[in-house]
């Protein structure tokens, strides 16, 4: 017997950038797994074609059953890893860590994008398979997190707690959506984790049953990033409406250019054993 | 991660069936881009290219508004839907 959730949808590879990762590997190709599926119910589900499998009837099962060895013998071949994305991977905790056992043997890693609503037990399990995990945090509000996805924000910000302390790599992902998003709030509440965290910054676009407000403004989007910096986080990131500058890494200390990035993928990586080549400090991160 | 959000789909014309299939698919080209973000602070823009393929008439689309290029594509009847996932 084993959980329908040991099965994907889709199998692709990606650049690792894309889930997105800045600060785990840099031009990593993942190739990446979903079984339809989550424990959130957004309304503005970019996938709710997939994720809301069981709530809403236009998501309709497709997957088909996992063989660990062969997902992880493609991921060898590229050099890769494997990560499971687009839906929640928490619901796929046997395959992830088949996964992981097949994958340790010849180098193969495991990463998840998650929502992060995890118990302490789930997180304890999960961080002995994971190398890395991109998380989701929409708000910190308490009461707009439940109304918006039927689950608390505390499981969230413990879970990136959590995975953190048992050295799994984190990184955090904010949806800017409108009513919902408070810069503040959020860098805060991430930089008292630690300020070393990634950040990225997605930018609302209306979608699924969240479709009337206007898209992220790009005036927006920069102020959101300084304010992420003035509360003390190192390493604040937007995918594609800052422009080149917005996906670059720049050390904390003397500001040189560090990683250079494309949309999805990375074009030059200057970092030294994990160093700015230009002062000596130490860039947090899977190099 | 799709932050330029409704992003894209394409279809390909109808030759039998009657219910169009969505597939998540790896990649399909921006007809859209971000230096457009600010000119269209509403997000009502939709691209569209349209195609003539040994497949048959493939139509790519590109929105701020995911709902409105599908409801455009599914108009069309076709039998397939592609589109690419957020993450």
């Amino acid at each position: 017997m084993e959980t329908a959730t040991y099965a994907t949808s889709v199998l692709h590879q990606d650049a690792v950038e894309r889930k997105p990762f800045y600060h785990y590997r840099p031009g990593t190709i993942a190739v990446s797994l979903a079984a339809p599926g989550c424990s959130f119910r957004c309304d503005y589900c970019v996938n709710f074609r997939i994720s809301q499998f069981g709530r809403d009837g236009a998501a309709v099962w497709t997957a088909k059953e996992v063989d660990p060895w062969a997902v992880v013998e493609r991921a060898r071949k590229l050099n890769g890893c494997v990560a499971l994305s687009y839906t929640e991977p928490s619901l796929a905790i046997e395959l992830t860590h088949d996964l992981a056992r097949v994958g340790r043997a010849v180098g193969v890693e495991v990463i998840w994008k998650t929502n992060g609503f995890l118990t302490p037990a789930a997180v304890e399990s999960a961080a002995q398979a994971l190398a890395a995990v991109n998380i989701d945090v929409k708000t910190v509000n308490r009461r707009a997190h439940r109304r918006l996805t039927g689950g608390d924000v505390r499981p969230v910000l413990d879970a990136i707690e959590g995975f953190r302390d048992r050295d799994v790599w984190v990184e955090v992902s904010t949806p800017m959506i409108p009513g919902l998003f408070d810069a503040r709030e959020i860098a805060e509440a991430i930089a008292e984790i630690d300020p070393a965290i990634p950040w990225h910054l997605l930018r609302y676009t209306p979608a699924y049953r969240m479709n009337q407000l206007a898209p992220t403004a790009p005036q927006e989007i920069a102020d959101a990033v300084a304010v992420g910096r003035a509360v003390g986080l190192k390493y604040v990131y937007v995918e594609r409406a800052l422009g080149a500058e917005g996906r670059s890494t720049c050390c904390p200390r003397c500001r040189g250019l560090l990683i250079e990035r494309g949309v999805w993928s990375t074009r030059e990586n200057r970092l030294d054993s994990g160093r700015c080549p230009y002062c000596g400090c130490e860039i947090e991160g899977r190099w | 991660m799709i932050p330029a959000g409704a992003r894209i789909a394409a279809a390909r014309s109808k030759d039998g069936g009657d219910v169009t299939e969505y597939r998540f698919v790896e990649n399909l080209p921006d007809l859209i881009h971000p230096e457009e973000y600010a000119k269209h602070p509403e997000g009502k823009l939709v691209r569209l290219r349209i195609s003539v393929t040994p497949q048959g008439v493939e139509v790519l689309g590109d929105a701020f508004r995911p709902e409105v290029l599908e409801k455009i594509l599914s108009s069309l009847q076709p039998e397939q839907i592609e589109q690419m996932l957020c993450g």
